[in-house]
């Protein structure tokens, strides 16, 4: 039985909160070997911080968990879990989720609850967790997560280990994503997917667009990434069908964009443009562009370019 | 780019070297390391190859060395089949006291025996049925092995435009270069070839420089995928080799040797261009012959001065061991290429 003293050192009763960032898909997912020539499943996350999910928790010793909205089960579970981690499984809370990251289209919403939930409950109890058990507590909540955890980091991520399996060194180049959906009607569960049958040839060319990847973060080159997202984007249309992949494909020749990024098991697109050649007039024309060739829910991200100096 | 310890993966892993300002070279140790341990590592891992099993190949070249340190160091038996006019008795000895069985079968035609040479391997695979055929000629684990390589040049240079590689089983060239298309679909690929070899429509000759082309046509040789095609004569690339080594201090063999060659006068002539060169295996086992003034000195025709750059052919032809020629492939199948009436 916990007396008073215990009872604030523990932050029982007073609220705590926790937060973590959106993403819009993949910049290359595939099949990676580590360093022991072992082969996993990992994906190249692109994340998106100005979307993101708070997670709200009030501790106390009831054992009794509850969750809002009630739908939000593996928010739930994770905080359950980052308790049992910390050391105190017995107690229970209120958790309340707030998120601005729509659900079902790609943007990690799940995963994002999930991280937000396990960073509110450490705060709660004044621990501090490294990325990498956030991740791996974020796994064991909902079987496969994404890097969100490691915030803007780029890194290759093994998605239902949560394991990192190289660390790039460094934030992705900048560039200007132009994020768009083919299909607004489509939700797709992640986890219902059947992940897709690489080849061995697909397989042996993930090493070469890991290697484009590294080597983008290293000089900072969005041009190179790029070319990577792109054929990660093509290898999962042969696996993963997107309809209007092609009209993408067109739009991104014509506007000369460096890459077309896809959320490689949900409905997001992106157009990867140059940073400091992207102006106001030319992205206002692509997203006429995509307007006119039916795409929705069009949005404009930023990606690493350093605030107050873009023509945004 | 791996932090794990593993001495084939190291051995199998090229240095890179510098040839001009736009020229990177993949200086291997054992090029055929790289397609050797990927067949037989997916092997092992279907099943295929089973632990302590036999294994079999009709090889007298690299990739015969490259399997017998694998299978010295993985408990596999192995059998060479190669033709006693193909093999020398050092390398002969080096492959056995790896614990390898040389069958070296007598050639009276001299043309390598290799309808004798698939025989007798066929015979050893009847009688053991778990042997293993590594099948480097046709096996698609060869070429799609060269990711790695593919996935050097990238993390060293980025993009490429211009890639050049020597040509014999076609595994290393339209394995990078496959892979490397794919990011870049605008790579132009050079294969470096030798007079009377076969693989890109010359009449089938007796070849001076060993390691380089072929007098078969392997499955994989993807002629569709070559932009050009160079036939460099054995001196040319003994000079080569020898520049190789006095200016840059870089002691490769004699198909190296043609292949950084090529490498360098495609960089001359595109100097926008970024280009990638493989060099496959070191001077040692030449140290007697290639890199020898005594054996040189022997040689009819030797020594004769350095060849600048190719004669282009518009008709292919086989020329002398000093010449070094080219020829517009443009990305062909073998039969959409006119070629000489044959000779036989």
């Amino acid at each position: 039985m916990a007396d008073a003293g215990d009872d604030r050192r523990l932050g029982l009763g007073t609220l705590a909160d926790g937060h973590a960032i959106a993403h819009h898909g993949e910049l290359l997912q595939g099949v990676f070997e580590d360093d022991h020539g072992r082969f996993h499943r990992g994906l190249v996350t692109l994340p998106i911080d100005s979307l993101r999910s708070t997670a709200w928790i009030v501790l106390d010793e009831s054992g009794d968990f509850c969750v809002e909205p009630p739908s939000r089960v593996k928010a739930l579970r994770a905080a359950q879990l980052a308790l049992a981690h910390l050391g105190y499984p017995s107690l229970g809370g209120r958790l309340k989720i707030e998120s601005d990251i729509p659900v079902g289209h790609g943007y990690g919403s799940s995963t994002a609850d999930v991280i937000a939930s396990v960073r509110a409950v450490a705060a709660a109890l004044g621990a501090r967790l490294l990325p990498s058990t956030s991740s791996r507590l974020a796994v064991a909540a909902e079987v496969a997560s994404d890097a969100i955890a490691f915030e803007t980091e780029a890194l290759l991520f093994a998605q239902r280990e949560g394991g990192v399996l190289e660390h790039f060194g460094g934030s992705l180049p900048p560039f200007v994503l132009v994020g768009f959906k083919g299909d607004t009607t489509a939700r797709i569960d992640t986890l219902e997917l059947v992940p897709a049958r690489y080849s061995r040839e697909e397989i042996q060319l993930f090493r070469v667009l890991r290697a484009m990847v590294a080597r983008s973060v290293h000089y900072q080159d969005a041009h190179l990434l790029g070319q990577a997202a792109t054929m990660s984007a093509r290898i999962s249309q042969r696996h993963l069908p997107k309809p209007y992949f092609d009209v993408v494909v067109d739009i991104a020749a014509h506007y000369q964009a460096y890459g077309i990024q896809v959320a490689h098991s949900g409905s997001l697109f992106g157009l990867m443009l140059d940073a400091k050649s992207a102006s106001r007039e030319t992205i206002h024309t692509i997203i006429a562009a995509l307007g006119d060739r039916g795409f929705q829910d069009i949005g404009i991200f930023p990606i690493n370019v350093e605030e107050g100096t873009h023509v945004l | 780019m791996s932090f794990d310890v593993d001495y084939f993966r190291a051995l199998e892993t090229p240095r890179l070297a510098r040839l001009g300002p736009n020229v990177v070279a993949a200086a291997f140790p054992l090029m055929k390391l790289m397609p050797a341990r990927f067949i037989l590592d997916q092997a092992e891992k279907s099943g295929e190859l089973k632990a302590g099993a036999h294994i079999v190949e009709t090889t007298s070249g690299t990739f015969g060395m490259a399997v017998a340190l694998l299978a010295a160091a993985r408990g596999f038996q192995l059998t060479l089949v190669t033709a006693a006019t193909l093999i020398d008795r050092a390398y002969q000895e080096r492959l056995e006291r790896l614990g390898a069985k040389v069958v070296a079968l007598a050639d009276e035609r001299g043309d390598g025996n290799q309808t004798g040479r698939l025989a007798h391997l066929r015979a050893v695979m009847e009688n053991e049925p778990d042997t293993f055929w590594t099948r480097q000629y046709d096996s698609p684990g060869n070429w799609q092995s060269y990711a790695r390589l593919a996935e050097l040049f990238v993390r060293s240079v980025g993009q490429v435009d211009w890639l050049v590689g020597c040509i014999g089983t076609g595994g290393s060239l339209c394995g990078t270069g496959t892979f490397l298309r794919q990011v870049y679909p605008h790579l132009k690929i050079a294969a470096v070839d030798t007079h009377r070899s076969v693989l890109f429509g010359q009449p089938l000759g007796k070849r001076m420089l060993r390691g380089l082309g072929n007098s078969v046509i392997p499955a994989n040789v993807r002629h569709h995928l070559v932009d050009e095609v160079h036939w460099v004569g054995a001196y040319a690339a003994y000079h080569s080799a020898h520049s190789l080594f006095r200016n840059q201090g870089i002691f490769m063999g004699p198909t190296s040797g043609a292949a950084g060659l090529v490498g360098e006068w495609i960089g001359r002539t595109n100097p926008d261009s970024v280009v990638a060169v493989i060099m496959p295996d070191e001077g040692h086992r030449h140290s007697n012959t290639v890199y020898d003034d005594k054996w040189l000195a022997a040689l009819p025709g030797w020594p004769c001065a350095p060849v600048r750059g190719p004669e282009t052919l518009v008709t292919i032809e086989p020329r002398d061991e000093w010449e070094w020629t080219r020829f517009a492939w443009s990305r062909r199948l073998l039969d959409e290429v006119p070629r000489p009436v044959a000779t036989s």
